[in-house]
């Protein structure tokens, strides 16, 4: 049996999914299971290859997705249905607002299982924000006060690669996942409520694209780092604020302090989810549902996301960990009012035209030619290919 | 997979089936040989000055992931990109060996020129332990130099699978545009085979309808080969009404098309300079680049295709035009009798029922001597309309001969014959038929229908239609403009009859 994973920046995600399977493998010695770890770009292309070529193209018999792929890939016919044989999902053991998307036109059916979820959020270090910000909840609620604070605040000497903004996740453009919760805190969206049209151009859509550009286009964050390739990940003792969906190891022996993302009038904020699903085409489904139910056991789901600072989408596990969580008010708060992204069939494609988008303009900023309206023609372009998109989908 | 040949894997030991498999085996073999925390694949883009993570292993696994640096001016990185030499550096983040390669293979798309394969692979230790020696440096920039040899063998493979596939598509395709002509649904057969074999996200097939100036919608197939109707769709064959319409006249430019020309190819179909149609394929959905070979070689076919397109289109012409009467659009006789055979056959062997109309147009002759032979094309026309839009879609019409018209309905008992044939008698009596030159200016007309139903009336096919015949002639002969059923004919006969008779039918 072979699992397909999706990599992530923390590589404690792979030791932690190595982990589980080692777990699993013992549990299960006549199963042999092994898994290869995929970028989300490359695991879109693997599915899409497997749809144009089956043969050549094998899908394997576990794939982790995001949660918003489920419709497309289960309207293509890549996913097995697995209300009806995984305990977890016909019991509705998950959270109310992550079946809701999960299962958008259908009460019972679900192809995907929720596995773990994700909620950024602003860590602080208050040493760092001494002089610049008085009181940080309140100045740290809203965007522009955090856009003020990153002003404000200067490097301490003897520090060369001091930023006052760190993103841990950021894969050296822009991207996707950069922007949404700014856009979803300026209640902008990809598409209309209905669904029937792109609203890549509405103010808010734009205006929160534009306000995580102009962190890059005024150097708050750097795109392409070139230092990263020189030394890693940057250290979190070298930034004041740190914009991330897990919890920091060791952040509170760092004395790094939680709010949630700024901008979110509302209090809650924008939740990844990510699930396990079975392939349609594998000649081992016996092995591939003992996998997934193994794996939604309350146990295993917590260790595996608790082991990468997520939060596991199981419901008893997701709300023991809430409990446990040394900055439960925060995230009772993000998850107060949780927002997720679509599960609708062009939601995918629509996230990649915005994709191509930022990477152009990123492209822009750093050879410093970038103006406003740049992002507006990109953006009028993707809403007319989003919007031809919807016609035919 | 890695297949091994010898005791190491390392220069010209190995082959892999691809490109990730080598990057793969490289890593782990660099990370197991030289005591490393990590090691990663970049490709550099010149254009961009990009150095892209391709492929990483640390911590004992090996991973993608997404990851766009700029190496900064005079680091290692750099350095060893200009100078093609290894490099090494040492800071916060832990010691680092560069080790870059470069060689250039053949264009993939047949094309002259040759395309570099750049990069370079980052070998890494944590903080805490010792740098890489000089020494430790030159073996371990040897060993990856030695490994990177096979990586040509690596894009060979994956080259020759490309290749495999184009000749077998060239053969395929080339078989399929050939037989298009004899097949029935030979559009289908047409879009299903390029689907097939260039596995795009859509193909869609739009043909233009000269006479009413529109671009029709024909049929879509989509990423899992199934084929639907698209004949809803209709543009105007106008410039600006639609960019279809401005790429079919050729008047299409713009940002807009650039924007698409990665993902999208539309061709006009032309045969002999004429154009007949467009064919879109597109990879919309996933967004994924339509490489410049599979366009090259599609374009290749552009004519085949629009030859085989027009080839079935005509064919679908002559066979109309020998299977259907052009006036009443109705099938002709000889279409009706293989249909007939078949409903038949059906109809025995599932026991179901079967219903036979027989009708005539009342004094048609009368019409033709009076009014001229025009206004009985239009009576006729008019019939065959009425008559079209009348059925279910399984019934089966035929234009027998003269003003004949029989109807064949599966699955219908006499009850149901009747009141179709209700129907159709009361529609038709509603017309007018304008006649200018005749005082009354206006022609109405009816008609006369016999009924027959198996198993009920008959039990061949050949006295199915005797009866319905035989009970169309009992209405002409008793008024016209009416239905008859053969079975109540038939009783009413039976009992008109003095006892001992022998005829079970009414006489003609």
């Amino acid at each position: 049996m072979l699992i397909w994973l999706l990599s992530d920046y923390d590589h404690r995600k792979h030791l932690a999914f190595k982990g589980l399977l080692g777990r699993f493998s013992a549990a299960y010695p006549d199963v042999h299971a092994e898994f290869a770890v995929k970028s989300r770009r490359s695991l879109w292309e693997s599915l899409f290859a497997h749809l144009r070529d089956p043969k050549r193209n094998p899908l394997a018999d576990v794939i982790e997705i995001p949660q918003n792929w489920t419709e497309l890939f289960a309207r293509l016919g890549l996913l097995s249905e697995l209300s009806s044989g995984l305990e977890a999902l016909a019991q509705r053991r998950y959270p109310e607002f992550v079946l809701k998307e999960l299962c958008r036109t259908e009460d019972t059916r679900a192809y995907s299982a929720p596995w773990w979820l994700e909620a950024p959020a602003l860590y602080y270090r208050p040493q760092a924000l001494k002089g610049a910000v008085q009181d940080p909840e309140k100045e740290l609620a809203s965007w522009e006060g955090f856009r003020a604070a990153l002003d404000r605040i200067r490097p301490p000497s003897r520090k060369d690669n001091y930023r006052a903004l760190s993103v841990p996740g950021s894969s050296g453009s822009v991207s996707v996942f950069d922007v949404l919760p700014r856009v979803w805190g300026r209640r902008g969206g990809l598409f209309s409520d209905d669904f029937n049209r792109a609203t890549f151009n509405r103010e808010e859509t734009l205006g929160g694209v534009e306000d995580w550009l102009e962190l890059a286009v005024h150097g708050k964050i750097e795109l392409f780092s070139g230092d990263r390739l020189e030394n890693g990940q940057q250290p979190a003792d070298d930034c004041a604020f740190m914009i991330s969906g897990r919890k920091l190891p060791g952040a509170a022996r760092q004395g790094l302090k939680l709010l949630p993302y700024p901008g979110y009038p509302s209090g809650g904020g924008l939740l990844l989810v990510h699930n396990l699903g079975v392939s349609a085409s594998t000649r081992d489904h016996g092995s591939a549902a003992a996998f997934v139910a193994w794996a939604m056991e309350p146990r295993n789901a917590a260790s595996f996301a608790e082991s990468f600072g997520a939060f596991p989408c199981l419901k008893p596990a997701f709300e023991e960990r809430l409990r446990e969580e040394r900055e439960t008010g925060v995230y009772r708060r993000l998850f107060s009012a949780p927002e997720l992204m679509p599960n609708i069939m062009v939601y995918p494609t629509a996230e990649l035209l915005l994709e191509r988008v930022l990477w152009n303009l990123s492209l822009k900023i750093a050879r410093n030619d970038y103006e406003r309206e740049d992002l507006t023609r990109e953006m009028i372009m993707a809403q007319g290919e989003a919007d031809y998109l919807l016609s035919l989908y | 997979m890695l297949k091994k040949k010898g005791i190491e894997p390392g220069a010209g030991q190995a082959t892999y089936e691809g490109r990730d498999a080598f990057m793969k085996a490289c890593l782990e073999a660099a990370a197991s040989q030289f005591a490393l925390d990590g090691a990663s694949f970049y490709e550099f883009d010149e254009k961009s000055g990009l150095l892209r993570l391709r492929l990483r292993h640390a911590f004992g696994v090996t991973f993608e992931h997404e990851e766009n640096l700029r190496p900064a001016p005079g680091s290692a990185a750099a350095r060893s990109l200009e100078s093609l030499e290894a490099a090494t550096s040492k800071g916060p983040g832990g010691s680092f060996l560069y080790s870059p390669f470069r060689f250039d293979y053949c264009d993939p798309s047949g094309g002259r020129g040759v395309v570099p394969c750049f990069g370079l692979v980052r070998l890494e230790r944590s903080p805490r332990k010792r740098g890489f020696t000089k020494a430790e440096s030159a073996k371990a920039d040897a060993y990856l130099r030695s490994f990177l040899r096979d990586y040509y063998k690596a894009e060979f493979f994956s080259l020759n699978r490309k290749y495999e596939k184009n000749v077998s598509a060239i053969t395929e395709l080339t078989e399929v545009f050939a037989t298009a002509l004899r097949m029935g649904d030979s559009f289908k057969h047409i879009l299903s085979g390029i689907q097939t074999y260039f596995g795009f996200d859509r193909v869609r097939l739009y043909l233009i309808d000269e006479k009413n100036r529109k671009l029709k919608g024909e049929l879509s197939a989509d990423i899992r080969g199934q084929v639907k109707s698209i004949s809803y769709e209709e543009i105007p064959l106008e410039a600006g009404a639609h960019r279809f319409a401005d790429i079919v006249l050729g008047r299409s430019s713009g940002a807009f098309m650039e924007r698409y020309k990665d993902c999208v190819l539309y061709m006009p179909l032309a045969v002999q300079g004429v154009t007949i149609g467009l064919l879109i394929v597109d990879n919309l959905l996933s967004q994924q680049r339509i490489e410049p070979q599979e366009l090259a070689m599609l374009k290749s076919f552009g004519g085949q295709i629009a030859l085989a397109v027009d080839n079935s289109r005509l064919f679908d012409k002559v066979e109309e035009l020998s299977l259907y009467d052009e006036l009443t659009k109705l099938p002709l006789r000889r279409y009706f009798n293989q249909r007939f055979q078949e409903e038949f056959y059906r109809a025995e062997r599932f026991k179901q029922p079967l219903a036979m109309i027989w009708a005539d147009i009342d004094f048609f002759k009368e019409v033709n001597d009076t009014y001229g032979h025009q206004i009985g094309d239009k009576v006729l026309k008019e019939a065959g309309r009425v008559i079209l839009s009348n059925l279910r879609k399984i019934d089966f019409p035929c234009r027998y001969g003269g003003d004949e018209i029989v109807i064949l309905l599966p699955q219908a008992t006499g009850l149901e014959a009747q009141r179709l044939a209700q129907r159709l008698s009361s529609e038709l009596a509603e017309l007018r038929i304008p006649v200018p030159f005749s005082t009354a200016r206006e022609l109405r007309v009816t008609m006369s229908i016999g009924v027959s139903t198996f198993p009920q009336d008959a039990s061949t096919m050949d006295s199915l239609l005797e009866k319905a015949d035989d009970a169309l002639y009992w209405v002409k002969s008793h008024g016209r403009g009416k239905i008859a059923l053969y079975s109540e004919i038939a009783e009413e006969k039976k009992q008109a009859e003095p006892a001992g008779g022998t005829t079970n039918a009414p006489a003609k």
